[in-house]
């Protein structure tokens, strides 16, 4: 582990952690730097609904493929272990979790995936979710690494509090909500420009956020604007 | 959908409304339902829209109708909060002086009707917002966890039964089952779904309601699973257009 890039990637997270910023902007930074650190081959972010299901707030790529290998941690694999139990869970080798999991591992490997650590996020007594990171090849992870993963799950569960829109309200309840809402907002914004501009899924994501840091303005509002057609929004369309 | 989550459990109760009045589940079953459930003496849905007028759609009695006249009238108030901002409005006691400068003529107006506490719930998915579920009390009142959980569910159910309401308008055949039978496919999030209603106001030239109120139309007049026939979309397997019937493609482009 490069202590320089740690203490800067803190100091990053912390810089961005400011009255203004964008959830769902912000934890794809967090998924970024997930995998820049951690020598991470992918990394999600994924928040439980009301019903317990997980969902996806932020990944490292926003390529369908990905999205469904965190999406059917609903039904098995290293997510929803962690969020279920509340510890981490770390898979030095995929292969040897066959059994257990048969269709995650399955999935996972056809990715590309052969190791997984999935961290807890948890606020006081309750688990809302999980940082999920992938690694192309199998092997032990560097011990020094461990704690530094789940201080950034822990950093992804500040952030949920720091929302902007939830300045108004302290309940957690309320808080997830925003978020999740926050996160179909961006797909269906995402699904807008990709058809508009024939760009797939990812591309359609960056070209959104650039657009938004490039004219400070929130993630969010900008997909808002552009899927109500409300203002022009000069040059996010070529 | 699990048959033990709370989206289920609260469909269950909506439905049973429905059967006690031996209609077609509504909005307003939504709100005898919430009144039932929750610690509340009245509930209301108002249709909200950003670039049309606003107008209450029903409510179980006449101090909760008086609420949502009252703050469409005034443009102010928990209901019109709730719908800028895109979040839930708690406000556990009217009669505390902050609020009462908050909302100058509403808090008055809503402790004159008879609410003491007001919650107003956005119906929303993504950018699609179609209104505000209110619930008020006479005394003053906290909603606990499960029941902020609950209110929230019984508003994300009440936002697709406003939506589909307007099914009919597009064509599709909607006899009565279809409304109940529609909801068996919400349960597991699929984020095709929302990207497949983006792709559609594209392909359809229309807004973000309109577009997934199209999507859940072809679901149903084909049988299929929305999740299903939003997979489609995305993968450019079926393809919309304003003037003839969506086409399907084998080839994936």
């Amino acid at each position: 582990m490069n202590q320089q890039l740690l203490a800067k990637t803190f100091v990053e997270l912390a810089d961005n952690l400011v009255a203004d910023f964008d959830l769902i902007d912000f934890l794809r930074l967090l998924t970024d730097r997930c995998v820049g650190m951690l020598g991470a081959s992918a990394a999600g972010v994924l928040l439980a609904d009301r019903d317990g299901e997980l969902r996806v707030m932020a990944a490292s790529d926003e390529q369908v493929r990905l999205l469904e290998l965190f999406q059917l941690q609903n039904d098995e694999g290293p997510c929803l272990a962690a969020f279920r139990t509340g510890a981490q869970v770390i898979v030095p080798d995929l292969t040897r979790e066959i059994d257990r999991w048969p269709r995650f591992v399955t999935a996972a490997h056809r990715s590309g995936f052969g190791a997984v650590q999935a961290l807890p996020m948890r606020l006081r007594d309750e688990t809302v979710g999980a940082l999920n990171l992938f690694h192309a090849t199998p092997g032990p992870f560097d011990p020094v690494d461990a704690p530094v993963a789940q201080a950034l799950a822990d950093v992804a569960t500040i952030s949920l509090l720091q929302q902007r829109s939830s300045a108004r309200s302290t309940v957690l309840n309320e808080q997830l909500q925003t978020a999740l809402n926050s996160r179909v907002l961006i797909e269906q914004a995402k699904g807008k420009l990709a058809e508009r501009q024939n760009i797939d899924m990812e591309q359609a994501f960056t070209t959104l956020r650039g657009y938004a840091r490039a004219h400070n303005r929130r993630l969010s509002d900008v997909a808002r604007a552009f899927i109500d057609d409300s203002e022009p929004l000069p040059g996010l369309l070529v | 959908m699990r048959s033990d989550s709370r989206s289920a459990r609260i469909q269950v109760l909506v439905a049973e409304q429905a059967a006690r009045r031996g209609a077609r589940v509504g909005v307003l079953d939504v709100c005898t339902a919430a009144v039932a459930a929750l610690p509340v003496g009245g509930a209301g849905v108002s249709a909200m829209s950003r670039t049309a007028a606003s107008h209450p759609l029903c409510s179980t009695d006449t101090i909760s109708e008086q609420l949502e006249e009252l703050q469409l009238t005034l443009g102010e108030g928990p209901c019109v909060d709730a719908f800028t901002h895109g979040s839930a409005v708690l406000t556990p006691d009217l009669r505390t002086s902050q609020l009462q400068d908050h909302w100058a003529v509403f808090a008055d107006a809503a402790l004159e009707a008879g609410a003491r506490a007001v919650f107003a719930l956005p119906l929303q998915m993504g950018a699609i917002s179609p209104g505000v579920l209110d619930l008020y009390a006479d005394v003053p009142t906290v909603l606990g966890t499960e029941e902020l959980a609950d209110a929230m569910a019984f508003a994300d159910l009440a936002t697709l039964l406003l939506l589909d309401a307007r099914i009919e308008e597009t064509g599709a055949p909607v006899d009565g089952v279809l409304l109940e039978r529609g909801f068996e496919d919400l349960g597991g999030y699929r984020a095709e779904i929302d990207q497949a209603t983006g792709i559609l106001t594209v392909q359809l030239g229309v807004g973000i309601d309109e577009a997934f109120v199209r999507l859940r139309a072809y679901a149903y007049t084909q049988g299929r699973r929305l999740a299903d026939v939003a997979a489609d979309v995305v993968a450019h397997r079926l393809r919309f257009s304003p003037d003839a019937e969506p086409t399907r493609t084998d080839e994936e482009t």
